[in-house]
């Protein structure tokens, strides 16, 4: 079993600096760009928002009760103008939408719009884009809004609506869908092996594993946007408290019922009680509001189709720096060989002279401070609510399932893989299933290989 | 000061919706109790009962007897659907291919791309006023005591919930008293002594996981009657509300998940009024919208420590209690 064990490391470190090469070039050379769509939200609690302005040419004064509508991919709703001309649009995801006035609304006499449709670009946590409109009796309306007026040209990178559906854009789509999905895939990566690692030096299938990352998510924003520290300090400090989460519950809970001899079916039982008592405990005392950390919407990278925030280049440089320590605390240091020979075999580990007890601690440190580093990710990129771990939860365990139950560099691969395959999978299937996609695959990959594509055939008896 | 939520605690016990999770935790002591199947979701089988009858009849308009066979069928085939790939394998990958798969269930009746049938995040409105309208034989009126006054439909869904109810309980009863019922108490403890004594435990196991999932799917019938089909209803935490109630009574015996179903109830009735009270009277300096969260904590909480301290629940015995994983 050893030198099965010996023999398989040259392979997993070729599928590992593959994988990290892949997604490095990646990031290197584009960014993550936001699919679009979904549907309407409160702008008050909205993510994104557009504000739509209509206003007289003349005395610049806003007209009201014009019709509005606003089209992206899977989003299409109508609103009208409020009394200084405004209304504001709330947004579930960021992306490309299309404003189109309706000129039959415009009142009578006071001419037509510089123009009847704009492209505007929406990114993760931009408020009040704006598509402007002017009316006025000598504008000769053009389709688009490429040409006169304040407001549009803002947007910073309108797509002229002409070009839609060319096979360049195809190919930026896609190009864009599998940044998007590497991105997500190192935040998922990073909860994937805590949770790995778990299950390969306990067996235990920890549910609550959601709830670790729900809990470093809010640590930061705790930290980060409730008490006002930096974000250099709030970071570091929701990982250290998700470390110590971790050990806290090795300690008080997981060591004591191991000691009682507990089954593995009553433990997993116990695992989803903890998860339902935490996840209501945050909801007790965050609320059950959407909490996002401060966010630089600007983009700060933009290569080809795709246009990184500074949170999207940074977070992925750091997730990658973080996945690589792991993999090589995993390969050549003692602690790291030794949680590999625990789960490979507990009681000749323990044989051995390994101390479990104490690797099986180390490995609930580690996994709780990874998981919290990925809720970090969580709230920078998408936002955070009391029950975003447990949502997260199944993909996770997706990806774990398609890298090989307890093999952390399955954990790694399966994450990409699944992340990467979830994104393009919205080409074709509209983006609210993408994770039952995800959760499809799943299945089917324990229908036709069951140990996951890194995991050994007698893992699964 | 209002203590009317004390009757109407009371009435919990004898509710539909406790009617519904009774019988919904049946199907999952025939799984898990006693075929030691860890089923992650039988919200899932809840949520496909509920939908296939809800479909059948008041999208479609057809007769309650097609919603009940629609009801069977869907469950079966999802039984059928989740067991193939995942009953050779070990336990936990059943646990994570239930709770995915009920999951996928919620988010694809979600889905607006699928709201002409199933209502999209609306749900359906109605099941309960068709299924009263094609068969209650009461008279109208209301009948009853101070609040614990329903009207006729809402007796006829008490009759109706705690007869299904009885018929599952005899029907498992039966089950377990028979050589198959000794067969899959055998699997649960030992599957490998099982196999080595001739038999197909691919097979039972698949047998178990298909009457427990019918059972749960008229669960979910039931519980859409009173109330209209919300997808969201049929998260992860109404799987694991049925195991608390299952544990609570006994998982491996025949009324453990009535009486667990009925304590569950009547408890957290019981909670949300002693918290409504405080906190109206200012006795607890907690905000109204914090109330929700606790319920769902006292859950939680009532879930591990019976698992640890009492695994067998109050009607079990010990020793049905130890789980071979």
């Amino acid at each position: 079993m050893a030198l099965a064990r010996t023999a398989a490391v040259p392979r997993l470190g070729r599928a590992l600096v593959a994988a990290f090469v892949f997604a490095a070039t990646a990031f290197a050379l584009f960014a993550a760009a936001a699919p679009a769509h979904a549907d309407p939200v409160d702008p008050a609690t909205a993510d994104q928002t557009i504000q739509v302005w209509v206003r007289n040419n003349a005395d610049k004064a806003g007209v009201a009760g014009v019709g509005v509508s606003v089209t992206g991919d899977g989003f299409d709703e109508s609103f009208t103008t409020g009394d200084d001309g405004k209304v504001i649009v709330g947004l579930e995801d960021a992306g490309t939408y299309t404003v189109t006035l309706d000129e039959s609304t415009i009142p009578a006499g006071m001419g037509r719009p510089n123009a009847i449709s704009r492209d505007v670009q929406v990114f993760s946590g931009n408020k009040n884009q704006p598509a402007n409109f002017l009316i006025d009796p000598s504008f000769a309306p053009d389709a688009t809004g490429s040409g006169t007026g304040d407001g549009a040209s803002e947007s910073p990178t309108e797509t002229p609506g002409a070009s839609t559906g060319s096979s360049q854009d195809i190919a930026g789509l896609v190009i864009q869908k599998i940044v998007t999905g590497l991105i997500f895939g190192l935040l998922l990566a990073l909860a994937a092996i805590g949770l790995s690692l778990i299950y390969g030096t306990t067996s235990l299938n920890n549910f609550a594993h959601g709830e670790l990352v729900t809990f470093g998510g809010l640590m930061a924003f705790t930290f980060g946007n409730l008490l006002g520290l930096p974000a250099v300090l709030a970071i570091p400090i929701a990982v250290i408290l998700g470390g110590a989460f971790g050990w806290t519950q090795d300690a008080v809970l997981w060591k004591p019922l191991r000691r009682r001899g507990l089954k593995l079916i009553p433990l997993m039982i116990v695992t989803i009680g903890l998860s339902l008592v935490l996840r209501y405990l945050f909801a007790f005392i965050w609320g059950a509001d959407r909490m996002t950390l401060a966010n630089d919407p600007k983009p700060f990278l933009v290569l080809g189709p795709v246009s990184l925030r500074f949170t999207d280049v940074f977070g992925a440089g750091l997730a990658i720096v973080v996945l690589l320590v792991v993999a090589f605390v995993l390969m050549r240091t003692k602690i790291g060989k030794a949680m590999r020979a625990v789960s490979d075999n507990r009681a000749l580990a323990a044989a051995s002279g390994i101390n479990v007890e104490r690797v099986i601690r180390v490995v609930w440190v580690g996994g709780g401070a990874l998981a919290a580093l990925a809720g970090v990710y969580v709230a920078y990129y998408q936002g955070l609510r009391w029950d975003t771990g447990a949502a997260i939860l199944l993909l996770i365990f997706a990806a774990v399932t398609l890298g090989g139950l307890g093999t952390a560099f399955g954990a790694l691969v399966g994450s990409l893989v699944l992340s990467v395959f979830m994104n393009l999978s919205t080409l074709w299937i509209p983006e609210n299933l993408k994770i039952v996609g995800a959760l499809v695959v799943m299945i089917l990959i324990l229908l036709f290989r069951p140990q996951g594509i890194l995991g050994r055939r007698e893992r699964i008896g | 000061m209002d203590f009317n939520f004390i009757p109407l605690a009371f009435g919990e016990v004898f509710s539909p919706t406790t009617a519904a999770y009774a019988l919904a935790a049946i199907g999952l002591a025939v799984h898990f109790g006693f075929a030691g199947l860890l089923n992650f979701g039988q919200a899932g089988f809840m949520a496909l009962g509920g939908y296939a009858f809800a479909v059948t009849t008041v999208i479609f308009g057809l007769p309650v007897w097609m919603g009940f066979l629609m009801v069977i069928a869907v469950s079966v085939v999802f039984a059928l659907i989740l067991g193939i790939p995942t009953l050779r394998l070990r336990a936990d990958y059943l646990s994570i291919v239930t709770i995915a798969a009920a999951e996928i269930v919620r988010l694809s009746v979600k889905t607006p791309e699928f709201s002409d049938v199933t209502g999209g995040s609306e749900g359906i409105n109605g099941a309960g006023r068709v299924f009263n309208e094609a068969t209650n034989p009461l008279p109208d009126g209301r009948w009853g005591v101070g609040v614990l006054t329903y009207s006729s439909a809402q007796w006829w869904l008490i009759i109706v919930g705690w007869a299904m109810v009885a018929i599952a309980c005899l029907l498992v009863w039966l089950l377990t008293r028979s050589p198959w019922g000794r067969v899959l108490r055998g699997i649960r403890e030992d599957e490998d002594a099982v196999r080595s004594l001739g038999k197909n435990v691919y097979q039972y196991k698949m047998q178990a996981l298909i009457i427990g999932g019918v059972i749960g799917g008229f669960g979910g019938f039931l519980f859409i009657l009173p109330r209209s089909l919300q997808p969201d209803n049929y998260g992860t935490q109404m799987t694991f509300f049925l195991y608390t109630i299952l544990l609570l009574g006994g998982a491996a015996t025949v009324f453990g998940p009535v009486l667990g179903s009925i304590i569950f109830w009547v408890v957290l009735s019981l909670s949300d009024g002693v918290l409504s009270l405080l906190v109206s009277n200012g006795w607890l300096p907690i905000a109204t919208t914090q109330q929700g969260p606790i319920r769902f904590i006292i859950v939680g909480v009532a879930l591990m420590l019976l698992v640890i301290f009492r695994p067998q629940g109050i009607l079990g015995k010990k020793k049905e209690a130890l789980f071979s994983a």
